[in-house]
């Protein structure tokens, strides 16, 4: 009987007199709506009494009013590891908070004549439930474990069945008598919410965080000039504490972006092994065609003959680029006369390697800055950026037997005589030049 | 002149470019002031150029985490930086960025510092130190192309070197052949090879950087003793303090620069504006890619050269050399009006030839 009164009587009792007393208090007492400071009368215990109590009290309110109005959200994010402990214990500690916040308060109150002066009965009494609410919180916080838990599924769902007027006390009967006092504390702030300073919870002056500051002073010329200064000095600090949060805030986020971006980077990538054995192969290849230019190099350095390519193969259209003994490309084509033609295909111009389709005119391209190459004498065209013809390397054709079927060496007449039977036998070599002593 | 009166006065101009008596906090940050005038924009390029070095040492010196110097890791290593290292496309392509940004802001600082004549007595260190300064960081420019070892890179730089040998057919006799010399000691073997990469890659990291450190020093403590120059021939109406006002107003240069930078990185790859694939890797038998060109920071003198006969440029070259390291006792008696005009004019050909080069080009060679 006691718990339908408690648990259902009360609520029901609470919420409308709050309703009905709010409205006419807002109604008919608009200014009457405050916390009714009692700043000016004394300062100094109250920013230790009412700092650590409001913030306190805040970060409580909050937990209990998120898990109340998102149980599905709050319910998530207990699933994140460590999460429990971390709510509970912040919860714990502001609440501790709040009550060193409260009885610095408490004890303000009571040894100031000045504040005894501006006491009500109605605060005495807000302060005495206050204690108590807060006292009762915490046991059940320490004695009956991770509350943050359990209430989605038993003061939650007995909060809404109350409020969408289906009342179910049956979610919380059975809660030991400790708890229960805790939720009739809860119902029994509202109750009282309209005919106490409580009501300034409806008064929240929010606007308090961006508005500019404002003194109230006694009004005399000495306070207002002295109002003038302090007035420049809050502005200067706010504007500098306002920058300096800019700042650090814009530099906290920026450190946690690089520095998560440099230890990945220096961390490296871990790719899967697919991705690894395709990049070693990668690798592996590059190596490969290293260790080939290296091996012509040699070839290049201890043989005086170089295989370019069959003469089966020598093109008039189409030149075979090779590797000469400069390490520089060549090409090789068929002349109309039937001989190979055999130049350096490296640009005299600024060293680009020309094209090796021949034009029309028996000519390549350089590419790089447009000079035409006659293939026949190696001369560039009028007005090409290149001046100098490409030079003629050495070749000899020889058979299988490596015997020199026919040779022209730069500057030298050509040796052997032409045999177009005997050439489609042959390879295409180059020679070595000869060192000028 | 006894040889008492020559040390004399060797120490007295010495004194007077680095004077001692001010080599301390108060008169280098405290009291140095900043001339307030339509032309102060100019101040803040050197610092901009500072800004961008210190992005390039700090974006390079992670890239030096994995890349790898040799002709058959180098193109792989980009790749693997750019396609897998986390942040890695990002990193480089800051680094790709901040150079050309950099070579742009020390172009104009310079071209600003010769219109505001800040090179006069006593500041003759500072313009000299900053030549040498503008001549290394071209050599950033054109060593730190090498090292990606892509087609175009190899190309390029061959083409780089073969204009010193181009010198050769101009010099009579036995000087003939050593510009050809000189070029294969730059490249360390004939062909652009291992041994090139292996010199261009200390060239940039570590020769260079020292270099330019060194003469950074200097020139940025001739700049402090001096404090900045007057900039125009009028007294100056208004001056701001260095420390706090000045600083804090080139730091914020400094942001708006990086904010840009960083956006270019993200979102532009330094890439996008080659017409050519520029990933594939250098292949010694290939061809040389067609349309290849210098960076855009050597345009001013490759169309040029494109154009005129080659001894014509190679003299011209010397000639612009000759006179920048001259500058502050060539122009020591030319008023300030007069600098601005040949400033304007050279960077309205710089403008022209970087943005028009190839159009110029097109209309005189078809």
């Amino acid at each position: 009987m006691i718990d339908v009164f408690l648990l259902i009587g009360l609520p029901y009792l609470a919420l409308v007199t709050a309703l009905v007393a709010g409205v006419w208090r807002w109604r008919n007492r608009r200014y009457s709506l405050s916390a009714r400071s009692s700043q000016f009368l004394e300062d100094r215990q109250l920013l230790w009494g009412s700092a650590p109590w409001h913030i306190g009290i805040i970060i409580v309110l909050l937990g209990h009013i998120v898990a109340a109005a998102f149980p599905q959200i709050w319910a998530a994010i207990l699933t994140v590891p460590g999460a429990v402990f971390a709510i509970e214990t912040v919860g714990v500690a502001a609440s501790l908070l709040a009550i060193v916040g409260l009885c610095t308060l408490v004890v303000r109150r009571l040894t100031s004549a000045r504040l005894q002066a501006v006491t009500t009965n109605a605060d005495l009494i807000v302060v005495a439930l206050l204690l108590a609410q807060i006292l009762l919180g915490l046991i059940t916080a320490t004695d009956f474990r991770y509350g943050s838990v359990w209430s989605t599924g038993t003061v939650v769902p007995y909060f809404w069945s109350i409020v969408t007027l289906h009342p179910e006390m049956s979610y919380v009967v059975d809660f030991p008598m400790l708890f229960k006092l805790h939720i009739v504390g809860g119902w029994l702030f509202i109750l009282v919410l309209p005919f106490t300073r409580l009501i300034h919870l409806l008064a929240v002056p929010l606007t308090y965080l961006w508005r500019a500051p404002q003194l109230v002073v006694w009004n005399n010329a000495r306070r207002r000039q002295h109002a003038v200064v302090a007035t420049i000095k809050a502005e200067s600090r706010r504007a500098f504490l306002k920058g300096s949060a800019a700042a650090a805030g814009a530099t906290g986020l920026m450190a946690l972006g690089v520095s998560e971006k440099l230890a990945n980077f220096f961390k490296g990538p871990r790719p899967d092994p697919e991705a690894e054995s395709e990049l070693l192969k990668k690798k592996l290849e590059r190596l490969q065609q290293t260790a080939q230019e290296r091996q012509l190099e040699l070839e290049r350095q201890r043989n005086n003959y170089i295989f370019v390519a069959r003469y089966g193969e020598l093109s008039e259209t189409k030149g075979k680029y090779f590797t000469d003994y400069a390490m520089a490309p060549g090409l090789a084509f068929r002349g109309k006369d039937g001989l190979p033609i055999v130049l350096s295909a490296k640009c005299t111009h600024l060293g680009c390697t020309v094209g090796s389709e021949v034009d029309g005119q028996g000519r390549v391209l350089c590419p790089c800055h447009i000079s035409y190459f006659s293939i026949a004498t190696g001369q560039p065209n009028d007005g090409a950026p290149a001046k100098l013809p490409l030079p003629p390397i050495g070749w000899a054709l020889m058979d299988e037997a490596g015997k020199e079927v026919a040779a022209r060496r730069p500057g030298q007449p050509l040796q052997g005589k032409v045999d177009a039977e005997l050439f489609k036998k042959c390879g295409l070599y180059i020679t070595k030049p000869v060192k000028s002593a | 002149m006894s040889v008492k009166e020559a040390i004399k006065n060797v120490e007295a101009y010495v004194g007077e470019r680095f004077p001692v008596e001010k080599m301390n906090y108060a008169s280098m940050v405290q009291k140095k002031e900043v001339p307030v005038h339509r032309l102060s924009w100019g101040y803040y390029m050197g610092g901009l150029a500072l800004f961008l070095f210190i992005v390039q040492v700090l974006t390079g010196l992670m890239l030096l985490f994995y890349y790898q110097p040799t002709v058959s890791d180098a193109h792989a290593s980009v790749e693997y930086i750019t396609e897998h290292v986390p942040g890695g496309a990002l990193v480089r392509n800051i680094h790709s960025w901040a150079s050309s940004m950099m070579i742009a802001s020390v172009m104009i600082h310079l071209l600003t510092t010769f219109a505001m004549k800040a090179f006069a007595r006593p500041r003759e260190v500072t313009w000299i130190t900053g030549v040498a300064l503008l001549g290394i960081t071209f050599a950033f420019g054109f060593t730190g192309y090498l090292l990606p070892w892509h087609q175009i890179a190899v190309n390029a730089t061959k083409i780089g070197l073969q204009t010193i040998e181009e010198i050769g057919q101009y010099l009579p006799g036995e000087l003939a052949t050593w510009p050809r010399a000189i070029k294969e000691t730059i490249q360390g073997e004939a062909s652009v090879g291992q041994a090139t990469l292996s010199r261009f890659f200390a060239l940039h990291v570590i020769i260079l950087p020292l270099s330019i450190a060194a003469l950074l020093g200097i020139h940025l403590l001739s700049v402090q003793l001096h404090g900045m120059s007057a900039g125009v021939d009028e007294p100056p109406k208004r001056k701001e303090k260095f420390f706090p006002t000045f600083f804090l107003k080139d730091l914020k240069v400094w942001g708006v620069a990086f904010l840009v930078l960083f956006i270019l990185g993200l979102c532009v790859p330094f890439e996008s504006f080659f017409a050519y694939p520029l990933f594939s890797p250098f292949d010694p038998k290939g061809s040389t890619p067609d349309g290849i060109k210098p960076e855009w920071y050597f345009f001013w003198v490759y169309y040029p050269l494109e154009l005129l006969p080659f001894w014509m440029i190679m003299l011209g070259q010397a000639a612009l050399g000759a006179v920048l390291v001259a500058t502050p006792w060539i122009f020591q008696n030319t008023n300030r009006r007069t600098l601005r005009l040949l400033a304007v004019a050279a960077g309205i050909y710089l403008l022209v030839m970087t943005l028009f080069g190839e159009n110029i080009y097109h209309l005189f060679k078809g």
